[in-house]
């Protein structure tokens, strides 16, 4: 019973990311792009849940849906006055990506074979303390470089869009 | 080995996205997506790998990082986008040809 | 002396220097030319005296390998691996009767052309050629191994080329020059393969080392390289088949005959089977294809010159079949006595080719039925004429006389059926011989020149030609015995019909010969004439079964394999090339997701590549 409950939550979220995923990569509609998007980020939350990252799954939910996705949606709206929710069809060929992205997949797919060997969630993860732990602790260099990654985007933004529109 | 295909489809699809699409906001999106995929790998693999509970959590601390980095790339690239926006008035990729101004 | 005979390369080399510099530098000096020139012959001279001197008088071999040497010496030219081809001389007694004919007769001939050739516009390029020749010559003579003789022998071949082609405006001259160095290639390259073949079976070239080892090889090894090396000669010496060229070398200046196509170079032949005699006395089956050649050659020779109205092209005939006599020789064994006529043929026809130019310059013709009388105006060039001819027919006591008949005894002693030729030609050399007499030098001028006697330059030196041709038969013995042959009195029997028949030949020949109207020989000879002058339909047939040919197929090969493979291939390359370009630059339009593109499927191989081969 717990088998097929687990199972099926795995592949209940599967089809989530990719549903959401494929709606990105391939819908002309913008809105269903962003509404795309966001399922697949929610998937992938659900995931880290899943997986027994609790912390992880909540802060993906709020850094990524909350912030990146209403960012794609503030852009799309700011931008999107003249061309709304309609790129043209293209006519240049699509065989060379296809063949590209399919291929890489299936390639790194069959290249990370061996890691599959170990997976075998158990469901027991850290929680919120050992996590910070770790960011003190080896992961401290990281940890302050994110920081200031997201100090210098910040910047950048400001220097960027900010000011008078002309 | 589900999970493994999982990712790697989601990681294709958000390639194939990117070097399809002619928005820029879609390909900025893909790009997002196209980060997903390592990152669900790679936390199932934490998830999986020596229960002791040093190791497993480090592949939280880099899912982590990378949850930061894709953020602050993504809010760089739509500032960007709104920006060259506001000068040309179209998002379509083929209509942002002029590097200058 | 001694110095220069203890080192005889700078005879060799001396001559070939002057040559460059007389060419570089010789129009600023021309009077000076032919005295700088001189120096080679002179040295080459001295040379070949003291070396005669030097020899040891009881020594009479004539192998450098045995004991008669001079001198000997070498220097490494280059190594390939174990095998060194050095450049080494040795003179010996053959070497050194040689040079003393070289000499002498390159000596004379740049004495007489100071009146031949003066106020020819090419006067520089004519003695720096005749130096260079002169120091060529003196290789090939002087060399002590295969190599060096090739060597000579190569230049020589060029300088012939040259100096046929001297007057290169006329485009016969040209003809003749390109027919002489092809057919002498023939030669040449069996004569290369047979040294290849030589090297092969004993690693040396060095004739000492060959003879030595001359013992160990098969008796087929020896009859292959004897064969090769007679081709090389019979190339050489124009020989049948390969005579077609001396004739049309004619077109050189008269001196040019005198010097290359009758006393040196086409002797050079003879001297490299004498040079190279063990070999062949060692391969019977050769000796019988120099005898064979020798004898049609002679005869052939005799026939073609009894119907010619040139007098150089009657000389040249007279010449292949003077030599025709010393192939003869040595197909029977007898090489000295080969060598012998080599000497006394040398100066006779040495001498004739110069009176005949003498007679040429003052007449203005080379046609001896536009000549005649000529003995009132030029008593001189009349007399040693009538020494010359005489002596090519064999009359006694001159030295014609001496050295043919020493061929005919020796072919009649081993053969007497096939020396049977050899006296029918006997007759027939009488023949023509007078009948070239009677036309140029008495009866009537037929011609309207007026003829003058040469200046004393020219005299002088036919004069000095004159004397051995008369008196060589007298050091007869002596050469045959310095060459380690045992000198035999001449059969008298033989030599008596020799001469009987060669008088019946010019008796005949004064006979039916008056130069006017039908009592001429060509008109007598009536339908026998035409085929023999013109050799017989020879010329015709090398130039339907080779030339033609060979021609055709080098059209084929320009036409189709230089235009459309070679050429197709270039132009086909440039064609891909740019095809190429125009594809590939269609990858570089801009658009940056189409460089993403190209970007993931490189990346894509890459690992591919890792995953399934770098394994």
């Amino acid at each position: 019973m717990r088998e097929i409950v687990t199972n099926g939550l795995f592949w209940l979220l599967a089809l989530g990311a990719l549903v959401g995923a494929g709606t990105v990569a391939l819908t002309r509609d913008v809105m269903r792009m962003a509404l795309g998007l966001g399922v697949m980020l929610l998937a992938l939350a659900g995931f880290f849940a899943y997986y027994g990252f609790g912390f992880l799954a909540l802060a993906e939910v709020f850094v990524y849906v909350g912030g990146v996705l209403i960012l794609v949606l503030f852009a799309i709206m700011l931008v999107h006055r003249t061309t709304a929710g309609r790129p043209e069809l293209e006519s240049r060929s699509r065989i060379a990506p296809i063949v590209a992205a399919a291929g890489l997949s299936a390639l790194l797919a069959f290249m990370l074979q061996p890691a599959a060997a170990l997976l075998e969630p158990t469901g027991v993860a850290g929680g919120p303390a050992a996590l910070s732990r770790l960011l003190l602790g080896p992961m401290l260099l990281a940890f302050e470089a994110a920081g200031a990654l997201l100090l210098i985007a910040l910047v950048v933004i400001v220097a960027v869009g900010g000011g008078e529109a002309e | 080995m589900s999970l493994v295909l999982v990712s790697c489809a989601i990681f294709g699809l958000g390639l194939y996205g990117t070097l399809v699409r002619r928005d820029i906001i879609g390909i900025l999106a893909s790009i997002e997506v196209m980060l997903g995929g390592p990152q669900l790998l790679l936390v199932g693999l934490g998830a999986s790998i020596d229960h002791s509970a040093g190791s497993a959590l480090n592949a939280q601390g880099i899912a982590l990082v990378i949850i930061v980095v894709a953020a602050a790339e993504a809010a760089v690239g739509l500032a960007l986008v709104v920006a060259v926006a506001r000068r040309t008035r179209s998002t379509r990729l083929d209509d942002l040809t002029e590097v200058k101004g | 002396m001694s110095a220069l005979v203890a080192a005889p390369w700078v005879v060799v080399v001396v001559p070939v220097i002057l040559a460059v510099l007389i060419g570089a530098l010789g129009k600023y000096a021309k009077a000076a030319v032919p005295w700088i020139a001189m120096v080679g012959p002179v040295a080459v001279l001295v040379l070949a005296v003291a070396s005669l001197l030097a020899i040891p008088d009881g020594a009479g071999s004539t192998q450098p390998w045995t004991s008669a040497l001079a001198s000997h010496g070498s220097m490494t030219w280059f190594a390939v691996g174990e095998t060194v081809i050095a450049l080494g001389w040795a003179v010996d007694t053959l070497t050194a009767l040689m040079l003393l004919v070289v000499g002498t007769v390159a000596l004379m001939v740049m004495v007489f052309s100071l009146g031949y050739m003066a106020g020819d516009p090419g006067w520089v390029r004519y003695y720096a050629l005749l130096s260079l020749f002169t120091g060529s010559m003196t290789l090939l003579v002087v060399g002590s191994s295969f190599a060096t003789l090739f060597l000579g022998w190569e230049l020589v071949g060029a300088c012939s080329y040259l100096l046929i082609g001297f007057w290169y405006e006329k485009p016969s001259a040209v003809a003749a020059a390109v027919k002489a160095f092809l057919t002498t290639r023939l030669g040449d390259v069996g004569l290369l393969v047979g040294l290849g073949v030589l090297w092969k079976a004993t690693g040396t070239l060095e004739y000492a080392d060959v003879m030595a080892r001359l013992g160990s090889l098969p008796a087929s090894t020896i009859m292959t390289v004897a064969l090769l090396l007679a081709v090389g000669a019979i190339g050489k010496s124009a020989q049948f088949p390969l005579h077609i060229w001396l004739p049309d070398a004619m077109e050189g200046p008269t001196p040019v005959s005198a010097l290359i196509h009758a006393a040196t170079m086409v002797a050079a032949g003879v001297f490299l089977i004498a040079r190279a005699w063990p070999i062949f006395e060692a391969a019977p089956g050769a000796r019988t294809l120099l005898l064979a050649v020798g004898v049609i050659s002679a005869l052939g020779g005799a026939v073609i010159a009894v119907a010619q109205n040139d007098i150089k092209k009657m000389l040249a005939y007279s010449t292949i079949s003077q030599l025709g006599l010393m192939f003869a020789a040595l197909g029977v064994g007898a090489w000295e006595i080969a060598f012998l006529h080599l000497v006394a043929h040398a100066a006779f026809k040495g001498l004739l080719f110069l009176a005949a130019g003498s007679v040429i310059h003052s007449s203005g013709t080379q046609d001896l039925r536009e000549m005649g009388g000529l003995r009132r105006e030029m008593p001189v060039t009349f007399v040693v004429w009538l020494v010359g001819v005489a002596s090519l027919a064999g009359v006694p006591p001159l030295a014609g006389f001496f050295s043919k008949d020493a061929v005919l005894d020796a072919v009649w002693l081993s053969n007497p059926a096939v020396s049977l030729t050899l006296f029918a030609m006997t007759l027939l050399t009488g023949f023509y011989a007078v009948r070239s007499t009677k036309l140029a030098f008495f009866s009537t001028r037929r011609g309207d020149g007026h003829a003058h006697e040469s200046t004393p330059a020219m005299l002088t030196t036919l004069v000095v030609l004159a004397v051995p041709a008369a008196a060589l038969g007298l050091a007869g013995p002596w050469v045959t015995e310095r060459l380690g042959g045992h000198p035999e009195a001449l059969s008298l029997s033989v030599s008596a019909v020799a001469v009987a028949l060669a008088v019946l030949g010019g008796v005949a020949a004064w006979a039916l010969e008056t130069g006017e109207g039908e009592a001429t020989v060509q008109h007598r000879l009536g339908p026998v004439w035409t085929p023999a002058s013109g050799g017989f339909g020879f010329d015709a047939l090398v130039r339907g079964a080779v030339v033609t040919p060979v021609s055709a197929a080098c059209r084929m090969l320009w036409a189709i394999v230089d235009r459309f493979v070679i050429d197709g291939a270039v132009e086909g390359s440039a064609l891909v090339a740019r095809w190429l370009g125009g594809a590939v630059s269609r990858l570089q339009n801009g658009d940056g997701q189409r460089y993403a593109t190209v970007v993931a499927l490189a990346v894509m191989l890459m690992l591919a590549a890792t995953a399934f081969v770098g394994r």
